[in-house]
């Protein structure tokens, strides 16, 4: 009799402190001679009750260092104001200049925050006082999910005793099955590798890529029962850590040598498009699924019409593909591919642009299965940005020495952050698992569309393009 | 324990924080830090200015609109001349009933508005009290959020709107019975789709008491109702209401799904007098952030939509639309009713007169170092429900006095005629588009 193990999946996440020294968002400035002249008339006001005299705005310890007020303790300063509304004369709290210098334009220093604080806390952000920012905007931002007032799952379920599964399937499946006359499937059947997560690894910056790097990304893929991309030149080492949940990338120059890796992964992948080298890659692992990774200029249906499982469309880390925003270049892909009625013999991995947990969602309402991650990877290992970050040659990051384990904790802790963020999704959307998210675009709204549909004929509005 | 509250210390920073409050709008500058694309600082001090002064701001500061680039903050109204205005002290009423089905008792507020929902354990018993005496004072509706019916507000519970949310915290027959008006929480903005958020550290003894829940122990709503599942299902809820309470109105609070024309006919049929709506780019409370602007749609949106859906169903008149959701504004009040709302619900703006920065630290740790939203009880004795009041009735004669001269502008005697009136608004575009008022 076999022994049956009852598993869940479960995310381990556990604190992981940023390492490396991160600015604060405000800096917090005081006029000592003002201040002491304020506890000088406080202590002849109040009598010298030290209570109220040094009782303090701050809740959360900006002045209750060794000097107090004499010496503000920025690090610690939340940006509520209460000091500055109360003294206005004497205390200023200005957004810190320093974090200029994190992310980039389209990686913002916010987003670099939220990031920061899921990699080290592997929990959900949660803040009061409502939405802060800009009304719609270009790329993701012009994109919201759909609710639904009755629904099933409950929230109060859906991170605990309910299931809703992010589980996602890569690979190819017949368009039918087909069984004998004793009932025995012959013919094709599906070739699927099925993860938990619909959040791959992609490829690092060219400026990161390290062998540690790779090590990390490897074991903590193997943590998550997830799967890392690993450029060639590297999967060796990284799949020592990794095991099957490393896919190598391989180029058609490489192939010579993927020959002699003596490697045998589940999932690998041709970095570019060329019929030959893929028909080679494929003879030299059969057992594996060979991706294609690739911009978002392939024509996915030459693609899969040559067998191709698996598309990992690729665009800049700014989300741009060839003119187009990669939610719009998905939603192309992915109608090309169900026009021509084999969307469902293909799996569609999209990266590039996704730097918040709500955009692998939308990606997948747009068309993709899963998503591969770039720069959020980076970014919780604290990789700090030169200039502006697009294309991954010439991505100019700086990683300083890391602890392996610290690594691999923080990557986990970022994938637990967001798996647990799109199951808020999918519960406020009454979906019990993420494959049905899938090109669903009933349910995604647009803020283009609803714009028009609210406004129009409302005089000076000029409606979509 | 908790210690004492010190209350000369309290009394120092309390004189200090009125002080700010009244200086920092007189100033050249803002402070540095205060501000966001949907309230500006100018519309966060203009916000005090009128909490203390009664009037708007006449100092240059931007009271009407933000810059959040989109919705009501690209809608401004038609200059139509001065022809077709109304004569400066022309009488406007700006009253609104509550109840056009005729199946019940009849309500009829003096301003377009009334309060919205925040529990006890999200804002202090002070906070709540004074929105219940401005609500008293205007013969409004203030309402207690999910957090329960604390005893101090019973002696304004004519004034209360009793909310019945997912978590049921504090809903007895009694508290259902003192409301002339109940709602139903079904969906909230801030977090579509998800349950009300309490965190632990706010969930102090006296507010897990009230909600007869563990102390320090975060508090995380359902979503949905668990006895709902169809628009039967919801009469089944109207009808429990009716028959703990004959003479309540019956209000359905619900988010801005893609279908919510279709929640909004369900609503009626189901015998709701009120349907609130409530965008997603509101909330007071604790929210994930990835709820925030990623579910559900802007109230802007969601209103024409549920405004042209009723009245081609041939309804419209009788069922009661309130917008919220990023009301900040007389400006956005009026926009909102234009656009086809018979009225508004406002939460953040009330707090924000009461001195919020918009820190968004409400939950954190010992809760709004401002004194709002926190059970801290040396904290929320920064907050005096007579002071609190004061500010709410200086703001509500501000909007009152300000929505009166944008329908005398317009050449409307009654807010009722504005309702709809999409063609009394322009398209600001980038904000370099059509003149108007804004």
């Amino acid at each position: 009799m076999t022994a049956e193990v009852y598993h869940r999946y479960h995310i381990p996440t556990a604190p992981a402190p940023d390492a490396a020294n991160h600015p604060s968002r405000f800096v917090v400035r005081v006029d000592r001679l003002k201040l002491a002249s304020l506890l000088l008339r406080e202590l002849v006001h109040y009598r010298a009750d030290l209570g109220v005299v040094l009782s303090r705005p701050c809740l959360y310890g900006v002045f209750s260092g060794p000097v107090g007020g004499f010496a503000p303790r920025s690090k610690m300063c939340v940006g509520c104001l209460r000091c500055t509304v109360q003294y206005p004369d004497m205390v200023r709290v200005l957004p810190n200049p320093a974090r200029r210098r994190l992310g980039d334009r389209y990686f913002t220093p916010d987003a670099v925050d939220t990031v920061l604080y899921e990699a080290s806390t592997g929990r959900v952000p949660v803040r009061g006082a409502g939405y802060r920012g800009p009304f719609a905007g270009d790329g993701w931002d012009g994109l919201w999910t759909d609710m639904s007032e009755i629904v099933r799952p409950t929230r109060d379920g859906i991170h605990g005793r309910e299931f809703i599964s992010t589980a996602v399937d890569l690979g190819w499946r017949p368009d039918f099955l087909q069984w004998d006359e004793s009932g025995r499937v012959v013919g094709d059947v599906p070739r699927l590798v099925r993860l938990p997560i619909p959040y791959l690894f992609d490829v690092m910056p060219s400026s990161l890529e390290s062998v540690e790097l790779y090590d990390v990304l490897a074991a903590a893929a193997a943590r998550l029962d997830g799967l890392a991309f690993v450029p060639m030149a590297y999967a060796v080492g990284a799949t020592a850590l990794g095991g099957h949940h490393v896919a190598p990338v391989v180029r058609r120059h490489e192939i010579d040598r993927a020959a002699g890796s003596g490697l045998n992964p589940r999932v690998a992948a041709l970095d570019g498009w060329e019929p030959q080298a893929y028909r080679r890659l494929t003879a030299l692992w059969p057992d594996a699924l060979i991706a294609v990774r690739h911009g978002f200029d392939l024509d996915p249906v030459e693609a899969v019409n040559h067998g191709v499982p698996i598309l990992h469309l690729v665009a800049d880390y700014h989300g741009r593909a060839g003119g187009r925003f990669v939610a719009e270049a998905l939603r192309q892909a992915h109608d090309r591919l169900v026009r021509d009625g084999s969307r469902e013999r293909v799996t569609v991995i999209a990266s590039g642009g996704l730097t918040s947990a709500e955009h692998a969602p939308k990606a997948i309402l747009c068309g993709a299965d899963a998503v591969a991650l770039d720069l959020p990877l980076a970014v919780a290992l604290q990789a700090e940005f030169e200039g502006e970050c697009r294309a991954r040659e010439q991505a100019a990051l700086r990683l300083g020495r890391f602890d392996h384990a610290w690594g691999v904790q923080r990557v986990v802790n970022l994938i637990g952050s967001w798996r647990d963020q799109v199951l808020e999704v999918l519960g406020a959307m009454g979906l019990r698992e993420i494959r049905r998210l899938r090109g669903e675009v009933g349910r995604l709204m647009l803020a283009a569309e609803l714009e028009q549909e609210a406004f129009a004929g409302i005089e000076g509005f000029g409606g979509m393009p | 324990m908790t210690p004492a509250p010190h209350r000369l210390a309290v009394a120092k920073h309390r004189a200090a924080l009125r002080a700010g409050f009244a200086a920092w709008p007189e100033r050249e500058a803002p402070p540095a830090a205060l501000g966001d694309y949907r309230w500006t600082h100018d519309l966060i001090l203009s916000t005090w200015v009128q909490a203390a002064e009664a009037r708007p701001p006449a100092d240059g500061l931007e009271y009407r609109v933000g810059r959040s680039g989109g919705g009501f903050d690209r809608l401004a109204f038609r200059d139509l001349g001065p022809s077709a205005a109304l004569a400066p002290e022309t009488p406007i009423d700006t009253s609104l009933a509550l109840n056009r089905r005729g199946d019940g008792p009849t309500i009829d507020i003096p301003i377009p508005w009334y309060g919205a929902g925040m529990s006890y354990g999200s804002v202090s018993e002070q906070v709540m009290l004074a929105r219940a005496r401005a609500a008293q004072r205007w013969n409004t509706f203030t309402s207690t959020g999910e957090g329960g019916y604390p005893e101090s507000l019973v002696a304004y519970r004519d004034h209360v709107i009793t909310q019945i949310a997912t978590g049921m915290f504090g809903v007895r027959e009694e508290t259902i019975q003192y409301a002339r008006l109940v709602e139903f929480k079904y969906a909230q903005g801030a977090k579509p789709g998800l349950g009300g958020h309490l965190l632990g550290d706010k969930a102090t003894v006296a507010v897990a008491r009230m909600r007869e829940s563990v102390p320090w122990v975060s508090l995380f709503s359902p979503f949905p109702f668990h006895s709902v599942y169809s628009v039967e299902d919801h009469r089944k809820h109207v009808d429990w209401i009716r028959t703990v309470n004959p003479r309540a109105l019956v209000s359905v609070k619900v988010s801005t799904p893609t279908d919510i024309d279709m929640v909004a006919v369900g609503s009626f049929y189901a015998g709701a007098h009120i349907l609130h709506v409530d965008g997603a780019y509101g909330g007071t409370g604790a929210a994930p952030e990835i709820a925030k602007k990623n579910i559900a749609m802007p109230i802007e949106f969601a209103i024409p939509k549920v405004h042209r859906y009723l009245t081609s169903e041939g309804i419209r008149d009788q069922l009661v639309v309130m917008a919220s959701g990023g009301i900040r504004s007389a400006y956005d009040i009026a926009k909102a009713i234009a656009l086809g709302a018979d009225g508004c619900i406002l939460g953040t703006v009330e707090l924000v007169a009461l001195g919020c920065t918009r820190c968004s630290n409400c939950e954190r740790g010992r809760g709004c170092p401002f004194g709002l939203t926190t059970t801290d009880p040396e904290l929320s004795l920064l907050i005096e429900p007579e002071w609190g009041a004061e500010r709410l009735h200086r703001l509500y004669t501000s909007f009152r006095d300000q929505l009166c001269e944008i329908l005398r502008r317009l050449g409307l005697r009654s807010v009722r005629e504005l309702r709809g009136r999409t063609d009394l608004l322009v398209y600001r575009g980038d904000g370099s588009g059509p003149g108007g008022d804004r």
